[in-house]
């Protein structure tokens, strides 16, 4: 006989679910601890650096914030797609699509406009440009019910070979010996939101945007209807909800969402288009959403907390020379904690026979 | 040969789920040979205390004793292992395999390669000895549904099983084929098996039972004879108050022709024809019930006459306006309401809240949305409006529509449909799995919405639901309507004989 039994929970609230990711979190903190030790490195060291390196001055936090930005931007997009159930697994090709916008409006106005009319064109290009690559698998999903986890997924190689076409022809800067574009006029640059350091106000746009997509779900009523739709297509059916149409805006909306990413990372930092413009941007932003349990507000703490993971490692490497490739083994740790802390919210292990 | 030895003995069973004390503390005692009928409201508890007995679930305290021996249930596959064995409501039938084949991928065997021929002639040997009519070698798909449920009362005695739990076994079945099943389930009775049969439909505990055991709220209320008790006694039990079981119905005549259906057909989701030509009209403070066995047409009539589903042929006109093939929101507007089977796949948004669902549809119109802005204000005073009237449980609109009952998610679907005073009124099954106070109330909404004038389609496979309600029936078979006639002295008999397709 089976000592053990799983059963469902009835009902969970918000305050056993935070406790559950805070757990989750120490378990994952505790794990890379143990690999670090296992990498020769002293932990405590170890984790004095990463400390210092993501939040020891005020320049560390500017980084932190910096490295947050694009994932804040990709975790509201994914974090839009799937209250509505739509797994948009394309924010990656998506904030790509929303740079080559801005770098293609950078490059046809040229640099004698001020950045008073040159970053709201900048912005609109990626709106505009990411939330078309998101519509694609929308209308898709919405005309032939094609499954927008593989058609992102599939759209995700088709732009970024785009990308590579562009940087090793048409847009390739003729002056450089690597595949990227000219330098992009001054203008389409971001100002920075705290002086001498990287961070600009990118940071504050995403904040902003998380703010709205807030309001949107839950004070609008195509916000009602797209989380209608995420829970119950059918009864939204019913009740005369058009969910083609929700469909379609709400990838369009996640689309743009991960765009302006594209945009606060190109003319916003960079300055250049380069063929790895995201480091893994969007689908770390699936990871981010999840973590902010697809709520707009908890995406904020979550994308923050994965920016000091970037530049906690970094320190972390400099000081005790734990390569930075930790980084992605933390993050995936903690999905992995998360993915089990979600299950354990939801079930409980029970012992057979035992007492009341 | 009925014998008074006790097989089953429960005792000081208790069951407790966050929100509720499923079971408290219940005991009884069951002969072999003996057809316990569990009568109780939803929640009282029986499903829980059936799921208890067949393994499914384990209790938080209590003890059960089969043949004086104690048991613990690790898995219903103990419960089988040991003579226990359940028809759940849902059946668990392979459709593309015969009767016999479903039998033998139950049955645990070390062989790798199946012999069906030992398992078709022991259910051969079962349907001879208690007179069952089963094809035994037609395939699932091809059988009726109260068919199949022979092959799960089949899969449950070839494990030779001592006691056979039922949940709501007729609930699916015409009045011919309940009758069958309870002179079947006598003989079982008579062979020595014992029977415990959940129902809250008080005809057939009357019919079929040898003892009632009903629970309120998780206790035992009552214990008792059949033979020593009486609809009324057992309706009291159950609802701890006096209820009127027959609504009283005058009838008002019916007013000015208001929707007009002719020639309609609709596709099922297989693109066959599940509805073929079907014409009605209905009055003005008129009720038109369809009977009929579900899967005869009844989904696909329903989706087109809310315009979720488009019709193929024909037309359907609300006071003379065509709204043919025109989107949910259009029939909505128009006036046209709809109470779906299934409330919870159809009518709602389970993880909304109870005031987001009771604006699902209008949340685009005022007073609920502003320039597109929902006006949370409004919503919330709409909400505590319709909660209270329709004493709606948990008494709150913040509270999360999957922690209601299914009478009180019913009555949320039935509020919001209502409260848009529809011209129309679209219900199918407005009652299914409601227990008797909730079935009552639901009843006398319709009616007040049929006074009031509205036109009524009410499509129910609750027979009795549609003679008491209906001002006049039709039969719906095979997506036809084979059979039309005022309510007012219409024969149960030959109702249940044109559901089963018998023409006179």
């Amino acid at each position: 006989m089976k000592p053990w039994s799983v059963e469902r929970r009835q009902e969970v609230g918000p305050l056993p679910q935070i406790l559950a990711i805070l757990l989750a979190l120490c378990g994952a903190f505790a794990v890379s601890a143990a690999l670090i030790a296992v990498a020769g490195a002293s932990v405590s060291r170890a984790a004095a650096a990463a400390w210092l390196g993501a939040f020891g001055d005020a320049r560390a936090i500017a980084e932190t914030l910096l490295q947050a930005t694009p994932i804040l931007f990709t975790g509201l997009g994914v974090t839009l797609a799937f209250r509505a159930r739509l797994f948009n697994i394309g924010a990656e090709g998506q904030l790509i699509a929303g740079a080559m916008g801005a770098v293609w409006v950078c490059m046809l106005v040229g640099g004698g406009v001020p950045p008073a009319v040159l970053i709201p064109l900048v912005l609109l290009a990626a709106l505009v440009c990411g939330g078309l690559w998101g519509a694609i698998p929308g209308v898709l999903k919405a005309r032939y019910d094609a499954n927008e986890i593989i058609v992102t997924v599939m759209l995700n190689f088709v732009i970024f070979f785009l990308l590579a076409y562009l940087l090793s022809g048409p847009w390739r800067d003729p002056a450089s010996f690597y595949n990227q574009t000219p330098r992009l006029p001054a203008a389409a640059r971001f100002p920075e939101l705290i002086a001498e350091t990287r961070l600009h106000w990118g940071f504050v746009l995403a904040l902003i945007a998380a703010f709205l997509v807030h309001v949107f779900l839950w004070r609008t009523a195509l916000g009602y209807e797209l989380r209608a739709v995420g829970i119950n297509a059918l009864a939204a059916r019913y009740k005369g909800i058009r969910v083609a149409r929700v469909t379609i805006v709400t990838m369009a909306a996640s689309g743009a969402i991960s765009g302006l990413a594209g945009a606060a990372e190109v003319p916003g930092l960079h300055q250049r288009l380069v063929l790895d413009v995201s480091a893994g941007f969007g689908f770390t932003g699936i990871i981010v959403a999840m973590l902010g349990r697809l709520h707009p507000l908890g995406v904020i703490p979550a994308a923050i907390l994965f920016g000091a993971s970037v530049t906690g490692t970094s320190a972390m490497q400099v000081a005790v020379g734990v390569p930075v490739a930790i980084n992605q083994a933390i993050q995936a740790i903690i999905l992995i904690f998360l993915l089990v802390s979600d299950a354990l919210v939801r079930y409980r292990i029970r012992r057979i026979g035992a007492r009341g | 040969m009925r014998s008074a030895e006790t097989l089953l003995r429960v005792e000081g069973i208790t069951k407790r789920f966050p929100q509720a004390l499923a079971n408290d503390g219940i005991s009884f005692a069951l002969r072999r040979g003996e057809i316990l009928c569990l009568l109780g409201e939803n929640g009282a508890g029986k499903s829980t205390l059936a799921e208890i007995l067949c393994g499914a679930c384990r209790p938080d305290a209590g003890t059960i004793h089969l043949d004086g021996t104690p048991r613990v249930f690790a898995s219903p596959k103990d419960a089988i292992a040991v003579g226990i064995g359940m028809v759940h409501q849902h059946f668990a039938l392979v459709p593309t395999l015969s009767a016999a084949e479903n039998v033998a991928i139950g049955t645990r065997s070390s062989k790798t390669l199946l012999d069906i021929g030992p398992i078709t002639r022991r259910l051969e040997e079962l349907c001879a000895q208690y007179e069952i009519e089963l094809d035994l070698h037609a395939r699932i798909s091809q059988l009726s549904v109260g068919e199949q449920q022979w092959v799960e009362i089949l899969k449950a005695l070839h494990g030779g099983i001592r006691l056979l739990l039922l949940d709501e076994p007729t609930a699916a079945l015409t009045p011919q084929e309940v009758s069958k099943l309870f002179a079947n389930l006598g003989k079982m009775r008579d062979s020595g098996l014992a029977i415990i049969c959940i129902t809250h439909k008080l005809d057939e505990v009357m019919d079929i039972s040898d003892r009632v055991m009903v629970l309120r709220s998780g206790k035992v209320v009552g214990l008792v004879e059949t033979a020593a008790t009486s609809r009324e006694e057992l309706a009291r039990l159950m609802v701890g108050r006096d209820v009127v079981l027959r609504i009283e119905n005058r009838r008002p005549p019916p007013g000015a022709k208001l929707l007009d259906v002719t020639g309609i057909s609709v596709l099922n989701d297989e693109g066959r024809r599940a509805v073929r030509g079907v014409s009605f009209a209905i009055r003005r403070g008129e009720i038109l019930g369809v009977a009929g066995v579900s899967g005869n047409g009844q989904k696909e009539l329903f989706d087109a006459m809310v315009g979720a589903r488009p019709a193929v042929e024909g037309e359907i006109r609300l006071d003379g306006e065509d709204l043919t093939n025109r989107s949910p929101a259009y029939f909505a507007e128009r006036g046209m309401g709809g109470i779906p089977d299934d409330r919870i796949h159809q009518g709602l948004v389970m993880d909304f809240r109870v005031d987001e669902n009771l604006i699902l549809g209008r949340h685009r119109h005022r007073p609920f949305a502003e320039r597109s802005l929902l006006r949370w204000k409004m919503i919330a005073g709409f909400a505590h409006g319709l909660i209270r009237d329709y004493e709606i449980v948990p008494p709150s609109g913040a509270s999360v529509a999957r922690v209601l009952s299914g009478g009180n998610l019913q009555k949320v679907v039935v509020a919001r449909e209502l409260s848009q005073t529809p011209k129309c009124l679209i219900v199918s099954q407005p009652t299914r799995g409601l227990d008797v106070a909730a079935t009552e109330y639901v009843h006398r909404r319709l009616l007040q919405e049929r006074d009031r004038g509205a036109a009524i389609l009410l499509m129910s496979e609750d027979l009795g639901e549609i003679v008491n309600l209906a001002t006049r029936i039709a039969v719906l078979f095979r997506g036809e309507i084979v059979g039309e006639m005022a309510a007012q002295g219409a024969s149960i008999e030959e109702i249940g004989l044109l559901m089963a397709g018998v023409r006179r």
